[in-house]
Parts: structure tokens; sequence; C-alpha cells
């Protein structure tokens, strides 16, 4: 039988490997959220204003799918330093639901109604906000790990 | 008075007693600043690729860095008010970890990156369309950039590493 043992993890065997992982996930995230957010901004209509929506998401897509690639390689290699403390974590469990249903939304809703536009302006700023709240969840949930 | 004694007369001021004794503030405000990396980082990322001509190609440089200026302050902003309320409320604790003195040595980088290129480089962005290819001051401006603000947010996440001096 199988029996992982976190103590074989070569994440836990030395000091650097650790802190490295999440300082490239922190990066892998800025990339990806950040270029989400200036659609979101966008949606919103607070800024970038003589572009459209749909020419905004074509220029910044290919990039936050890089960050996405980099968030969820490291993520997963993080996780696996101490499986079990995380899956009883609350606040992990809760920014697993966040992350699901951002990345769900992401490629769905939001993408529909940046590239179409939306049935009207408000609706549009409305698809922002709870695009940049699902986000925002995600780094709280992935923040307070730590605290719960 | 020695700096230790300032840093602890700071920590020591009510409110900010106050807010480092509180389970729920003090993560928020963290976390706060980690989504602001996370939401305005990610837009001196872009900043930057387009300087290098990497990324947002079919967009002028100054669209891009015009565009995004104003949210990249008002980020910026929120960044270092939370950043500050993080460091005053533990500035016994800060005062000795090395990784705390990198990063406001390479914030102090970010100003003097700013003196220096805002004249070459980001306040005049349409005469870097004019030119025939990206000129080189740009792509250095884009590079120590992208090097500065990656050592910030490395020594930002080892500052938590740190366990004190060696005895």
């Amino acid at each position: 039988m199988f029996v992982y043992d976190p103590a074989s993890n070569p994440l836990n065997n030395n000091e650097w490997s650790f802190p490295l992982l999440e300082i490239i996930h922190i990066a892998g995230f800025t990339l990806s959220i950040g270029t989400i957010a200036v659609v979101d901004l966008r949606l919103l209509g607070l800024g970038f204003l003589r572009l459209s929506p749909k020419e905004i998401l074509k220029a910044t897509a290919p990039w936050t799918l890089v960050g996405l690639i980099i968030m969820l390689t490291t993520g997963p290699a993080i996780f696996s330093s101490d499986p079990l403390m995380y899956l009883h974590n609350f606040s992990f469990k809760f920014k697993m639901v966040a992350l699901l249903i951002a990345i769900v939304y992401n490629y769905t809703i939001h993408r529909k109604v940046a590239l179409e536009g939306g049935p009207s302006p408000g609706a549009a700023a409305v698809t922002g906000a709870v695009s940049l709240a699902l986000w925002i969840s995600v780094v709280f949930g992935g923040l307070f790990i730590a605290f719960v | 008075m020695s700096l230790a004694a300032v840093m602890h007369s700071i920590q020591s001021i009510g409110f900010l007693t106050d807010f480092r004794e509180s389970a729920l503030a003090y993560p928020v405000v963290m976390s706060t600043h980690l989504s602001c990396i996370a939401v305005f980082g990610g837009m001196i990322l872009m900043t930057d690729m387009r300087l290098l001509g990497l990324a947002l190609k079919n967009y002028s440089v100054a669209e891009v860095v015009n565009g995004l200026k104003l949210w990249k302050r008002v980020g910026g902003t929120i960044m270092i008010c939370m950043g500050l309320l993080l460091g005053t409320s533990e500035a016994d604790k800060y005062y000795p970890n090395p990784f705390f003195w990198w990063k406001m040595t390479l914030l102090c980088c970010v100003a003097i990156h700013a003196i220096v290129f805002r004249p070459l480089v980001y306040n005049h962005p349409e005469k870097i369309d004019e030119a025939a290819a990206i000129p080189a001051r740009a792509k250095w401006a884009a590079v120590l950039s992208l090097a500065i603000w990656f050592g910030i947010l490395t020594m930002g996440r080892l500052i938590g590493y740190y366990e004190g001096p060696k005895a």
C-alpha cells in the first residue's frame, strides 16, 4: 500500500524550497489576477475606456493563463508539503471553493460579457465587480490559512 | 535614542498595539496588502512587459503606460498604507530582521528608479512609440523595474521566515 509521508517531501527537507515556491506562487497569481483586474476595471467603467473590454480581454488572456498555470503548479506542490493540515484547515477549504468558482466564472460569464458586451453597462459592471470580489476572496483565503 | 528604541516606541502607540493584538484586523490588513499586490502588481508587470515588447504589442506604449498609471497609483497608495500598519505595529520584530531592511532598501531603489526613468521613459511614452524600435533606455527601465519588484516581493515573503538573531 502506498503511504505518503510528508517528511520524505523535499519541500520539508531544506530551508529554501518552500519559501521559493511561495514566492513563485505569489508572482504567478499577481500575473493572473492583475491581468483579470484590468478587464474588471474596464467592465466597471473605471479605466482603459479608449479600448473595449473585448480588446483588453484578448490582449491580456494569454498572460492570465500563464499566471494561472504557474499558480496551479506551485499551489499543489505547496499543498503536498502538509496535505492533512491543509485538508483540515477551514480557510484552505474556503480558498479551494472560491478558486474553483473564480476560474469557472472567469472562463464562462466573465469571458462572455467581456467579449460580447453585457445586456447593459450595469450588468457589465456587476460582472467585473463579482470577478474582483471572487479573486480577492481567493487571496484572503490563502493568507488566512496561516491564521485560523 | 537608538533606532531600536525608536522602533519600540512606535509600536507602543496605542492603536498600533491594539492592531497587533487583534486576531482579525492583522490578517485582514495583511490580506489586503497581498490583494493589492495581486491586482496592481500585475499592472506593473504588464507595463514592463510592454516596454520590453513582450506583451500587449497591439497597443501603443503610451496607451499601456498612461492607461495603467492611475490604477497603479491607487494600488500603491493602499499597499503603502497597509504596509505601514503592518510594519509599525511589529516594529520591534522588524528591527533585527535583515529581510525587512532589504525590502526597505529596494523600496528606495523604486524611488530612484522613478527619479531616473520618469523623465526618460514614463513621462513621454509617445516618444517610445515614435522610435523605430523600443529604445534601450525603455528596456532598461523595464528590466530594472521587474528585478526590483520581484526582489521586494521575495524579501517581503522572507520577512516571515526570519527567526531572530542566531544565539
